[in-house]
């Protein structure tokens, strides 16, 4: 019984991580209609700066998310504004292969800059946890998912409290309408995913502190952050958050399952998918399209 | 004499080079001073690029002519190459029983997991076919008969000539099959699902069937190359077999070339490897390559949408014009 409470709430933690990755990319799909496929890259520049700052500086990992935040939003408004804004209109199969473009060269620069090699951040604390009996709550896995669930209320009071977010929110529902009322498409949408970047960063930065990274340790995350949105369903903070525990606890309850072994992570996330696509399309929480 | 002529005799003409000079030994080329084939590595390229127009020219007719943006046909290249593995290795039988079923296996496949898949459209179908790519991958990477991590060896057999002249039967064979769909009705109907899917259904065109078929020609195709590629080469794993590269490499070619048309995945697959070839043998290393790789999908999807077909038989003329056209069709 102590197991199956341990293998819930490792898989509740994992959720954190799934919700941080997944925030972004929902909002950018949500709002710009575009599927993010350089996301995972995203997600992984926002690793390396935390670990390029603990290793150099010395700044504990969750104190580097500020700057993982602050660094993205720029990247992530010059992509959009640059590159992105210039096929918005384009059928969806041109944005889709653009990501994928943008993908291959983050991926490869970082390659450049970083090398293959495995990168680790091990702060004091990593092995370290909180112990309740038999159960043991590592206390980097427990700041990673309080680190996603401020990241989910900041993205909350941000799109229904501000007057930018308003405008966001306006963009997705009527592009042309939002436009009518003076809203600026091209700031608006570079906002937008610089915000999606941002917390792509954040992700980054969590996942840092738990995973070795290397230049393409964030390829899984995008197929992740994919499934986690369709499973909770698109369009609201709170869906995205549901998807994300939701599949993380699939996801350890699943591997710990008879026969199956992390070697099926990624076909584990292909089946909820397909199942969720073809049973429940709009998702647990989803509003209906 | 039109563009559009002039373009099919120079593509007859290099398709009659292509098929002869080989026939005449490597001494007699080289005396001749033909170019290209007097060389191992260009005979290797050859053989690749025919492999791509395969790959590039199925998945148009379910990409391009259907609609039906697929990221996952790399499975069905993956399923041939291991049919074939399994044929020739396991079961100890000829390679030419494993150019039979190959395709015939990617085509089931394609109807187990077409009937559920083919009902998503947009971003829902191109990310859940981009999972079926991984998911076979990692399945397959865990069973133990098919080598699982360490993968499959094949007998070697040493005839370049073989592998090119398959590779290349196998291209005209996906050529053709385009060409064919194109004149029939079914085709018609894939093009009426492409351009609206409720309006084709209305006037009759079974669109489940219609779909489910594209996509089985799609995977049956690809699944040849999968298998011919497999005996080539002579060792396949998951990360040779099961591409993510591959698979986008093929959708950009149909997209460079020009999608929905006959001739523009090859000559998206033409253009696109030799780049890569290219890129790859200038001592740089793959990872430039890949940059190169990453900035040319950029540049092709902004500026040159349609494909470099568009700019042939008097279409569109290639001018600054035309970039900034594009550009403002489909920028904000």
């Amino acid at each position: 019984m102590s197991q199956f409470t341990q293998q819930v709430i490792l898989g509740l933690l994992l959720g954190g991580v799934y919700v941080a990755v997944a925030l972004g990319f929902s909002l950018v799909w949500g709002i710009l209609n575009i599927v993010n496929l350089a996301h995972g890259a995203l997600v992984i520049i926002g690793a390396y700066i935390t670990w390029v700052l603990f290793t150099r500086l010395h700044i504990d990992p969750f104190l580097s998310l500020p700057v993982d935040a602050l660094a993205l939003f720029v990247i992530g408004y010059a992509l959009q504004r640059g590159v992105i804004n210039r096929v918005i209109r384009a059928p969806l199969l041109f944005t889709f292969l653009l990501t994928f473009g943008i993908n291959l060269v983050i991926v490869s620069l970082l390659l450049l800059i970083f090398t293959g090699d495995f990168r680790s951040v091990t702060p004091a604390y990593s092995g370290s946890g909180l112990h309740l009996g038999s159960i043991v709550i590592p206390y980097i896995r427990l700041g990673g998912l309080a680190a996603a669930l401020l990241l989910a209320g900041i993205l909350w009071v941000v799109l229904n409290r501000t007057r930018s977010g308003t405008a966001i929110l306006a963009v997705g529902a009527d592009r042309d309408a939002a436009q009518l009322v003076g809203v600026d498409l091209r700031h608006m949408y570079a906002l937008t995913f610089a915000i999606g970047a941002a917390f792509a960063g954040v992700a980054g930065g969590i996942i840092s502190t738990f995973q070795s990274i290397t230049p393409t340790a964030g390829d899984p995350y995008t197929l992740q952050a994919f499934v986690v949105v369709i499973l909770g369903g698109l369009g609201r903070v709170s869906a995205t958050v549901a998807g994300g525990l939701a599949f993380g606890l699939i996801e350890v309850l699943g591997q710990s399952a008879p026969g199956l072994s992390s070697s099926y992570a990624n076909a584990i996330a292909f089946v909820v998918l397909v199942v969720v696509l073809v049973v429940r399309p709009r998702g647990l929480l989803g509003r209906l399209a | 004499m039109s563009v559009r002529r002039a373009t099919y005799l120079v593509a007859g003409l290099a398709l009659a080079f292509l098929v002869l000079a080989p026939l005449t030994s490597i001494d007699a080329a080289q005396q001749a001073g033909l170019p290209l084939l007097t060389d191992k590595l260009w005979f290797r390229i050859a053989t690749t690029v025919a492999m791509f127009v395969v790959m590039a020219s199925a998945w148009n007719i379910i990409g391009g002519l259907t609609g039906y943006a697929s990221f996952g046909n790399v499975a069905f290249f993956g399923l041939g190459a291991y049919t074939a593995g399994v044929v020739v290795t396991n079961l100890n039988l000829p390679f030419a029983l494993a150019l039979v079923l190959a395709p015939l296996v990617a085509a089931a496949f394609a109807v187990i997991v077409g009937i559920p898949l083919l009902r998503l459209r947009g971003h829902y179908f191109a990310v859940a076919t981009l999972g079926v790519g991984v998911a076979v991958g990692e399945v397959v990477n865990n069973i133990e008969p098919l080598g699982a991590a360490t993968g499959l060896f094949l007998p070697i057999i040493r005839s370049d000539l073989l592998f090119f002249y398959l590779m290349l039967g196998a291209a005209l064979l996906a050529v053709l099959t385009t060409w064919v769909i194109l004149r029939t009705r079914f085709g018609y109907g894939l093009l009426a699902i492409r351009e609206n899917e409720e309006a084709a259904a209305v006037i009759g065109v079974n669109t489940t069937f219609y779909k489910v078929a594209a996509f089985c020609i799609a995977a049956a195709l690809t699944g040849i190359a999968g298998a011919i590629f497999a005996q080539w080469n002579s060792f396949i794993n998951q990360d040779n077999a099961f591409a993510i590269s591959d698979n986008v490499q093929m959708i950009l070619m149909a997209v460079i070339g020009g999608t929905g048309t006959v001739l523009g995945p090859v000559a998206g697959a033409i253009s696109l490897e030799l780049i890569i070839q290219t890129l790859a043998g200038g001592g740089s290393g793959s990872v430039f390559s890949q940059i190169g790789l990453g900035v040319l999908l950029a540049v092709c999807v902004i500026f040159i949408p349609r494909g470099v077909i568009d700019f042939f038989g008097g279409r569109s003329r290639l001018s600054l014009r035309y970039f900034r056209q594009t550009l403002r069709e489909t920028s904000v």
